[in-house]
This record gives C-alpha cells, structure tokens and sequence, in this order.
C-alpha cells in the first residue's frame, strides 16, 4: 500500500503527485464517508450528535500511516469534504463540522506520527511490546488529548459547559473504542504480515466465519434476549458468555483473531444497545452506551495483547521450529545426522536423516543399545570410550567407526559428541553428530593405495639398479654350495671317507642355502605391495638388514661404510618395508652422491640415537658433493631430480613414508661438506593406527 | 663323480702335492671356506685368506702355487692385487672368481697376465682346467728361473779372463781373433775356453750360445777393431 517514491528526482516529485496517489486520495475520502455514515447507522444519537464508535478517524489513520508524510495533506483534503457532506447531512453546523475535523485530524495525525515514531515497525502489532505501546499511545493518550478539543463540538451545538467533561469522555471513548476495535483489524489486514501466510487454508476460514458467526449469535442472545429475562445477579455471567469465543479467537488466530472478535463484539453489542433494549438500560442511552464502552475497552484491552503474546508465542515457536528445520536441512545436505541422548533414561533421539544414514526404519525404536550393535565390533569399543569421556571430560569428542547397513554395505562414519550439563555441572545428556564420511575415507583409502603403489613401483626401480649387486649377493652363497657339494663328492671318491669332514660340508651347505634364502626373502619383502602393516620395528637390524642388500653395492663402489648404532634402541612402530624402503633409498642417495670423489671421501656414515624428546633418529650422511641451493628448497618435491635417469620420486616418498609414520625427514648440508639425511620416529604407536 | 686332479708332470721337476699350493682370497667367509674345502679335497695345498692385504702380507713368493682372488672385495679389488703381486716380481699365476661377468675388468685381467677370469658359482672342470694351467705355467716359469739360476751360479764362477773368453766365444769369434783381443796366444785362450765350458756345464758352442740367450746375453756384434793382416 505504502508508495515509495524514493526513486524520484525530489524536487519532481514534490511538484508532481505520483501515478495512483489521488485515486488513493479519492478512496480514502470514500471510505472516510462511508466510516461515518456506519457509525451514524450503527448508532448515533442523533439529537446529540454523537457517534459512540467513530471509524473515520481509524481510516484516515491508517490512510496516513501507510502513505509517506509529505503525502498527508492530500489525503486530509480527500477527507475534509467527506467529513463535510457527512456531518452536514446529519444537521451539523460549520463550526462544529470545523472543530470536529480538526479534532479528528489531530487524532489521525498524532496516532500516524506514534507509529512511524520508531517505537513501531513493521508488522505493526505482532509483539506483546507492541500491542501494549499501541494501547498506550493510540487508544489511549492521541484520543485523551485530541477529545480536549473534540469535547467543544457539543458545547458548539448548545450543550452546556459545565458537561465538558462528559462530552471529552464521550469523545475520547468512541475514538479509543474505534482505535482499539477497527484499528487493529486494519493494521493486521493492510500490515505486510511475516508471521504467517496470507492464503489460509479452508478450514481455518471456515472456522473463522463460524467464529464470527457464533459469536455474533452469542452477542445477540447474551445483549438481547437476556436482557429483561433474567435478574440482574446472573447479569456478570451473562457479559461472560462471549468470552469463551473471543478468547478461542485469540487463541487460535492470536492477534488478527482477537481484533476480529472484538470488532465483531463491539459492533454487535452497541448496535444492540441502540437500536433496541439490552441490558445496558440503567440509564439515559448515552450512559448506557458509556457504560457499555467501558466494558468493551476494559475486555478488548486484555484480548489485544492476550493475542499478541499468542502471536508472539507462535513466532518463536515458529522461528524455532524453521531453524531447526533449517538446522536440520543444513545438516542432511552436508551428510550429517542430528541425535541427542538422554543420560538418564538412555533414549536417544536423532533426526530423520540420522536414522536412515544408520540404516534404521523410521518407526524402529532407537536406543543406545541399538546403535552400538549397528557399530562395527572392531570398532565398537573405542566408540563407547570416546563417548564415556565426552560425558566425563564436557569437551568435544569425536570418534570414527564403522556401521554395517541393514543391506550389508559398510559405512564410515564420524561422530561429535559433548555433554550437555545441569547447573551442578552434571552431564543430562549427550548431544552430537553422525557424519558419513564414507566418501573421505574411500578417497583417503584410494591416496593411499596410490602412494603405496607408487612407493612399490620406486622399490622396484631401485631394485632394478641394484639388480648386479643382489644377483652377486645371491651367487656368494649359490658358490660356497656348489664349491662344497663338489668336494663332498670328492671326499666321497676316497677309499676311507671321513664322514665327520663330509657332515661338516653338508652342515655348511645348508648354512649357506639359508643364507640364499635370506636374500630372496630380503628382496621379496621389498619387491612385495606391501599391505601397510605395523608391527615393532628395531632400527639397528632395520640398518643392518638394509646394509647387508646392499653388500656387494657398497664393495663395487668402492664405498667405505661406517655404522654409529646406538645400543638398546626402543622399537618404534611402523612398516618395515616402507622404513626399509627409506633407508635403502638414502644410503643409495649416499652412495651416488660420492659417484665423483676421490677415494678418501668415499665414505658413508650411518647412527642412529634416540633423541631427548623419544624420538629415534636415524641419519645417514656422506661426503660428496651436498646440495645445491635449489637442490635444498626443492629436494623433497616429486619428480624433483639431480640425477641423469632418476625419477625424482625417491625423496618425496620417503618424506610421504616418514610422514605417515609421524616423523619427519630433514636433508642438510653436512659441515665437511656433503648431504645429512636425518630422520626421527616416534617410537610409540601413532594414534592413527586404527587403519 | 668328479675324480681328482691328474698329477701332471713339468719337466723333470718333482711336482708332489707339498710343493703347489692354492693360495684362496675371498672376503666371503662361506665362499672362502668352500673354495679352500674344495681345492683340498682336489688334492691341492691351500691357504685360504679373508682378506687381500692379509694375503700380502703373508705372502711368499717363492712357494709354489697359483692364486685363486676374489675381483670384488674392500679395500683392495682384485686388479690392484694383481697390481700388488707384479710388483713383489713374485710371478704369481693368478685365476680371477667374479660374481658378475664384467668384459672390461676380465680383460684387463688377462692382458695382466691372469690365467682366467672365472664366473661364481665356479664350474668344478673350468676350475681344475685353470689349476692345472697355472700350475703348469707356474712350473715353467720356476724351471726357467732355475736354469738361469744355475747358469748365473755358473757365470758367477768364472773368472775375470773366462768371462771375456765367454762373452767373445758367444759372439762368436775364433780363438785366434779372442787370443789377438786379449793380447795372447791362441793356446792359452784354448785352456780358458775349456775351463769355461767345463764350468759352465756345456760342450759345444751351440749349447754355450742357448745358455746365454736364456740369460739374455746376446751375442756381440764384431768388434769393429783393426782386421789382422790376412
């Protein structure tokens, strides 16, 4: 309804109205004249000029309250003439017409201005505070100083002086009457209402129209038909009987509907009281309508703001209500479920989503019970621990596991919990999220699938350079068994044999048919995919098996080897072939780096020790010819290579492999020159070692 | 089912089993401990060392034998061994054991004068085939440094005059041109001359002239002194 006209160019539009101003003008004259033409039919006393409910005022009100200020002259000329035609027509004089309009405008005016004062916003009543506000300021104090000026249009028209105050209360209650009655109904209908939905479904309406209906039929029998019937000590219950229905109104149409069944009751009742007896018939009419407003007030009052703290309360329960639908919406398309578990009765709720991400109906009961025998029985155990110590700790926790779905498929899931506490401290329930993090785990599974494979495919290659070195490593004990079954046979084609001397030889077959076998299991260990087992590793003999596939490497390079082992190394935990592949590669590094030295350089140092902070450290360093600046900043990026063929993969899976292994890898140049490889492992279990 | 090496006979030269010996070098204790059990149970005297410097260290060329060296081995590889040896001047045969059949390496091997380069696991016939060459070259090389032995013994022993006599009659000039040299009669030359053969060992200026090749003592051209009047 309200025209913005901030578009405009100011000065434009200062001169010229805006399309649709002045047949809204016009309208508003109409219904100005219509407003006082109901108020005269419903009831005036027409020899005294007086309407005890006065609806223009309401109308040019609200006219004025949705058109922007500078608009407002236009709708009081709109009005002016119609306030003319209709007052005339009931034999006023200029004066009183004059005075009457000014008094009106006053009010319409001073009323318009509370509301855009800043107190109010749009919706204009829907809060508790705002009902209150607009009792206090629109029913009450714009009519109480407006009627200061009103009450003098009957004195105008003869009345006496010293009545002056009776026609200010005259005057003061039909306008808060009206402003209390039909003003809310305006403001409710014209207001943009963001508390509910404009359409409103049929049976709503129907019960409405029933409710109006209803009441209308209670008004009449209470007003009407009581009145004379029954005495007067039944009178009180009998001005109770609409209340049922009006505050059935306000409770279920909150703020629209009470102002409705107020404005029907008004209506009803003072049409009653004029036009035919009721039981407001103590007195002159006018008093018997004073009487009758006062009632009216005194009950509207209350029901306007029993409805607005309805409204209110619906608001609430409504925003609440959105953002956990939102809440929840928010959380199924980011794949998380929603739950809460009672810490006293163990009964866990869980949104929808929750329930089907774990596979269980919507109408299966969901227990705590239920939930763990969904978990996986490996990981089951460590889930109840990781929320046993939500509940103890009060911080966040979060655990990973596995469910099995009804149809058999395996999930991965993450769960947050906390506990939510009492004021004593005390944890009464445990809220949290399920996540399905199937997807990060698969792709997570898939990384590491690709870099194992990877680091397989540079233990092959490295494999295949030392191809000469294993074969010669293979053939010492292939040589030492044929060499000494040879003399067996020889020992054998003497007349006397020593069979001592020829179990000897057969003993030593045997040794070095082991030891063969060693080597091929040394060189099945690297050559095999490894499956990512942790065990107990021991550095030392991780060094000294490493050292020992390298044996003939190291001799054909000319290679002089040092070992610094540390005694009584704690194990660490991790995959031997991976560490192994570590080491082969740095030694291997070592070794090419001292490819163009002179023979007094051509050594490689290999310790380890265990460090302050537990750590074992293992460094192998050389003195060739140590890293170039580049070769620092980017040793450990893939394909990153200083050597003719190399791949330049070898460091940056070993970094990976430390990595994953919680250590880390280091290059340095040493200070006699050459490259320091160190890296340290912790030598506990890491705690990702649930994969 | 392998039978023992053949004794092979070296001209003359008494080749028991307590004169040839197999010295082993191999830094791979097990193939060491084989190859040693091996040549033993061959019939060989073998002295087996872990280590090439151990194996120079103890080494003494005057026994007879042959060595059989590991090529890849610390400190020193078999080429610097063989080095090593030939610079002792001990003459030592020497066969090669390699893990890996490296061209190059087994070249320069034998072009050193290696009697074969042989590849691990060692073929028991290729093995004997090799032993049985060393020690044969090994009974050559010893025979003729006894025979120049003896001869040099020999040359030691003659006299100042008996030696000009020796070095003229090699060159071979007559009696009456080395009596005109020396500034004597032809009968006196006669008695060194026979002195000389006699302590020499030989009987006829064929064997005389052999016995100084052996010891590389060419014949001198003809002293291109004043011809006596003809």
């Amino acid at each position: 309804m309200m025209t913005d006209d901030v578009g405009l160019h100011p000065l434009w539009s200062q001169f010229v109205p805006p399309k649709g101003l002045l047949p809204r003008a016009l309208l508003v004259g109409v219904a100005y004249f219509i407003g006082a033409e109901a108020a005269f039919l419903i009831g005036t006393l027409s020899d005294r000029i007086f309407a005890p409910f006065w609806p223009p005022n309401v109308i040019l009100f609200c006219a004025l309250l949705l058109a922007p200020r500078r608009h407002w002259w236009v709708y009081i000329a709109a009005a002016f003439p119609a306030h003319v035609v209709a007052e005339a027509g009931v034999g006023m004089q200029a004066p009183q017409y004059l005075v009457a309009f000014a008094t009106n405008c006053l009010i319409a005016l001073l009323s318009a201005s509370f509301m855009r004062s800043g107190l109010f916003e749009e919706p204009w009543l829907g809060s508790l505070r705002k009902a209150a506000l607009y009792i206090l300021l629109v029913v009450v104090v714009s009519p109480a100083f407006s009627s200061l000026g009103g009450a003098f249009v009957p004195i105008l028209g003869g009345g006496a002086m010293d009545r002056y105050l009776e026609y200010w209360a005259q005057w003061f209650l039909a306008n808060a009457l009206g402003f209390l009655t039909l003003g809310p109904t305006f403001l409710m209908w014209f207001s943009k209402d963001v508390l509910g939905p404009r359409t409103i479904s049929i049976q709503r309406l129907v019960e409405g129209i029933v409710l109006a209906a209803g009441l209308v039929v209670v008004c009449t029998l209470a007003f009407r038909v009581s009145a004379g019937a029954v005495t007067t000590s039944y009178l009180p219950a009998v001005l109770y009987s609409p209340l049922p229905l009006i505050l059935w109104a306000a409770v279920r149409f909150g703020q629209r509907g009470a102002s409705g069944a107020i404005l029907v009751v008004t209506v009803t009742s003072l049409w009653l009281t004029l036009n035919t007896s009721s039981f407001f018939i103590a007195g002159s009419p006018e008093t018997n309508v004073l009487a009758l407003q006062t009632f009216l007030i005194s009950f509207s009052a209350p029901v306007l703001l029993l409805g607005a703290s309805m409204d209110e309360a619906r608001h609430a329960e409504r925003a609440i209500r959105e953002s956990e639908e939102r809440m929840v919406f928010a959380a199924a398309s980011a794949n998380i479920g929603l739950w809460y578990l009672d810490a006293e009765t163990e009964r866990l709720w869980a949104t929808e989503y929750c329930r089907s991400m774990l596979g269980f109906a919507a109408d299966a009961p969901l227990t705590r019970a239920a939930i763990l025998e969904a978990i996986h029985p490996e990981d089951r155990q460590a889930t109840i621990d990781s929320i046993r110590s939500a509940a103890r700790s009060g911080e966040d926790v979060a655990s990973e596991f596995r469910i099995a779905l009804p149809g058999g498929e395996v999930r991965w899931f993450r769960a947050r919990a906390r506990a939510d506490r009492d004021d004593h401290g005390k944890p009464f329930r445990i809220s949290g999220i399920f996540a399905d993090i199937t997807g990060a785990k698969m792709a997570e599974h898939e990384a590491d699938l690709q870099r194992r494979e990877l680091a397989h495919l540079t233990r092959v290659a490295v494999m295949g350079e030392l191809s000469g070195a294993i074969a010669h490593e293979l053939n010492q004990p292939l040589t030492a068994i044929l060499s000494n079954a040879q003399a067996a046979q020889l020992m054998l084609a003497k007349d006397a044999p020593n069979l001592g001397d020829i179990g000897q030889v057969i003993d030593d077959i045997v040794l070095e048919d082991k030891r063969a076998g060693e080597v091929i299991e040394r060189l099945r260990g690297l050559l095999r995919k490894d499956e990512g087992k942790r065990a107990s590793v021991r550095i030392n003999e991780l060094v000294l098996s490493t050292l020992q596939l390298l044996h003939s490497e190291i001799i054909s390079r000319r290679i002089k080897l040092v070992t610094n082992l540390a005694r009584d190394l704690p194990p660490i935990w991790g995959d031997r072939v991976q560490l192994q592949q570590v080491l082969l590669n740095l030694v291997m590094n070592a070794m090419e780096a001292l490819a163009s030295v002179s023979s007094d350089r051509k050594i490689v140092t290999i310790s380890t020790r265990q460090l302050i902070n537990g750590q074992i450290e293992t460094i192998v360093s050389d003195l060739g010819q140590g890293l170039g600046p580049e070769g620092q900043r980017r040793a450990f990026e893939p394909f990153f290579t200083t050597k003719p063929h190399g791949l330049g993969l070898g460091l940056s899976i070993c970094s990976s492999i430390v990595g994953t292994h919680g250590g880390t890898l280091q290059l340095s140049n040493n200070r006699k020159g050459g490259v320091r490889a160190c890296f340290s492992l912790p030598t506990e279990c890491p705690a990702e070692a649930t994969t | 089912m392998l039978q023992p090496a053949d004794r092979v006979s070296c001209g003359g030269y008494d080749m028991s089993d307590g004169d040839f010996t197999v010295f082993i070098v191999d830094d791979d204790p097990g193939v060491l401990k084989a190859l040693s059990r091996l040549l033993t149970a061959m019939g060989y005297q073998t002295r087996a060392f872990s280590s090439p410097r151990a194996f120079l260290a103890d080494h003494d060329p005057s026994i007879p034998g042959c060595a059989v060296l590991d090529f890849a081995m610390p400190d020193l590889d078999g080429l610097q061994l063989q080095e090593a040896l030939s610079v002792e001047g001990a003459g030592r045969q020497i066969i090669f054991v390699t893990g890996k059949g490296d061209i190059f390496t087994s070249v320069r091997a034998m072009k050193d004068g290696a009697i074969d380069v042989l590849t691990k696991p060692i073929s028991y016939d290729s093995l004997l085939t090799a032993i049985d060459q060393a020690r044969e070259r090994d009974c050559q090389v010893r025979q003729v440094r006894r025979e120049k032995a003896n001869i040099e013994a020999g040359l030691a022993r003659l006299t100042a005059r008996e030696r000009e006599v020796f070095t003229q009659v090699v060159a071979g000039r007559l009696n009456k041109q080395i009596a005109a040299d020396l500034g004597t009669v032809e009968k006196t030359i006669k008695v060194h001359r026979a002195r000389m053969m006699h302590k020499l060992g030989v009987r006829t200026v064929q064997d005389l002239v052999r016995l100084a090749e052996r010891v590389d003592i060419r014949p001198q051209p003809p002293d291109p002194g004043p011809r006596p009047p003809g």
